[in-house]
């Protein structure tokens, strides 16, 4: 009998530098594209609904529920909340 | 598990002008237990859940509102118990045997205040069950700047969860009384880049402790069924970027995230979920949406093991696997105005499967306990 494994591409320390890396590359490009600025009369679009990062709160709470009990990640959408028996 | 989401899109707050309440009946059925992963002929039947979700806010004066969750849910079906070899050495599955019957309580209440350039929110809940009380808390707050195209955000968080496991004398190696805490910490970047497209990134940290075993799992341990044993502490943390893009020609929006997350119990996972909200008429609207998720195994799992292990520590929970899982769901909402009332109804699908074969890495031994699902949901708002 063997403990079978996933044959890991990075390991979770090297993963954990590129991530980093990459953060910083994403917050630099954040920070030179926040010069562009798009004026209020321009935000019809981004006020829509369907722009929105949770256009469904009741949808995301189902979902982050049925996922945090089934799967072994954090979310990552928020500070999260109760804990349950189901994880 | 409620969540005190991150920031909206930024310039987009304000406090809500009208009372409006939600109602959602969900119903979730997880696929029986393929035969040929079972250890028996019992109760091969999984899970199912029925749950209903209730929404309500209110403006309280001109720069404040408040809302209330309330999640009621009830559950029954087995459960996978502890996995062993069949004559081949493969991993087969023992399943509780008998249908566990339980309900849940949630319930959230949450306070926003606005400020000129910025929005502070409070939250506070609790989640009953037979076998586990949680209250939970959270102070979070997000700021406006550069025109209100880049909106800095950030959080705290604190849960604290009692178990008390039913059946402790007929199986003795269950705890009779645990507790376990978490404390959670976001920060997020949102960034306006068009006036047709938006992104965000966060980084959430989370610290668990206490008792983070599955108190009702075993695992096999040279030979003899022993109790699920994890350690007492987990550090997790995930980088979470969204983007959101409006095609004016075709009238929709496409919604990107992904996600990566790892622990320090050596599990990295990867999650990438794409949805495309279609205008389709002035009153309906089509969401089909893809979900892709793959995680590694922790440190110390195995769907059985040969000797004993010098920290300990074993589980063959499904959850803590290697597997991948892939779903897809279309949602249908509509929205009429009758008796001076706003109404919107939501028709929602999905199917959830998942693998070893679907994983990024790949897998020598699948876990048979893996889990499939169907998700039919149905939800009704009323704004007043």
């Amino acid at each position: 009998m063997t403990t079978p494994v996933t044959t890991p591409v990075t390991t979770p320390k090297t993963t954990a530098v590129r991530i980093a890396a990459t953060l910083v590359a994403l917050i630099t490009l954040l920070a030179s594209v926040g010069c562009a600025s798009v004026k209020p009369w321009e935000r019809g679009y981004l006020g829509r609904t369907d722009m929105a990062w949770n256009p469904d709160p009741l949808e995301t709470t189902r979902k982050e529920h049925v996922q945090f009990s089934k799967e072994a990640s954090l979310g990552g959408g928020g500070i999260g909340g109760g804990g349950c028996g189901c994880n | 598990m409620a969540v005190l989401a991150l920031p909206g899109i930024a310039g987009a707050d304000s406090p809500i002008t009208q009372i409006s309440a939600d109602y959602n009946f969900s119903w979730y059925q997880e696929d029986k237990l393929d035969s040929s992963k079972a250890a028996d002929s019992g109760n091969r039947d999984r899970f199912k859940v029925q749950m209903h979700q209730f929404h309500a806010e209110a403006p309280v004066f001109d720069r404040a509102d408040v809302g209330i969750d309330v999640i009621y849910e009830t559950m029954s079906g087995a459960t996978p118990w502890y996995v062993v070899p069949d004559a081949d050495g493969d991993p087969i599955q023992v399943m509780t045997g008998a249908t566990v019957e339980d309900s849940r309580t949630d319930v959230l209440a949450t306070g926003r205040l606005y400020f000129d350039d910025a929005r502070a929110s409070l939250s506070g809940g609790g989640s009953f069950e037979k076998d586990t009380l949680s209250v939970n808390g959270g102070l979070s707050s997000e700021h406006h700047f550069n025109d209100n195209n880049t909106t800095l955000g950030g959080g705290v968080g604190f849960a604290y969860d009692r178990i008390e496991p039913v059946d402790t004398d007929r199986f003795p190696l269950r705890p009779k009384d645990e507790n376990r805490s978490a404390t959670t910490a976001f920060l997020s970047l949102e960034q306006v880049l068009t006036a047709t497209s938006v992104i965000q990134s966060s980084l959430t940290y989370r610290h668990n402790r206490g008792f983070l075993s599955d108190p009702y799992k075993r695992v096999l341990v040279a030979g003899d069924p022993i109790a699920d044993s994890r350690p007492d502490s987990r550090n997790q943390g995930a980088w979470l970027t969204r983007y959101r893009h409006h095609f004016k020609a075709l009238g929709g929006s496409l919604h990107a995230d992904y996600r990566f997350f790892l622990d320090d119990w050596e599990m990295t996972s990867h999650t990438l979920e794409l949805a495309w909200y279609q205008d389709v008429w002035r009153t309906l609207q089509l969401v089909p949406s893809f979900r892709y998720y793959s995680q590694s195994q922790a440190e110390f799992y195995g769907p059985f093991f040969a000797n004993m292990r010098s920290d300990g520590h074993y589980s063959s929970d499904y959850r803590l696997a290697p597997y991948g899982a892939m779903s897809a769901g279309l949602k249908a909402t509509g929205e009429f105005d009758l008796w001076s009332l706003h109404f919107r109804t939501v028709l929602a699908y999905e199917r959830y499967i998942s693998g070893g074969d679907y994983a990024l890495g790949k897998v020598d031994l699948e876990n048979p306990g893996l889990v499939s699902y169907h998700l039919i949901s149905l939800g009704l708002t009323i704004r007043f």
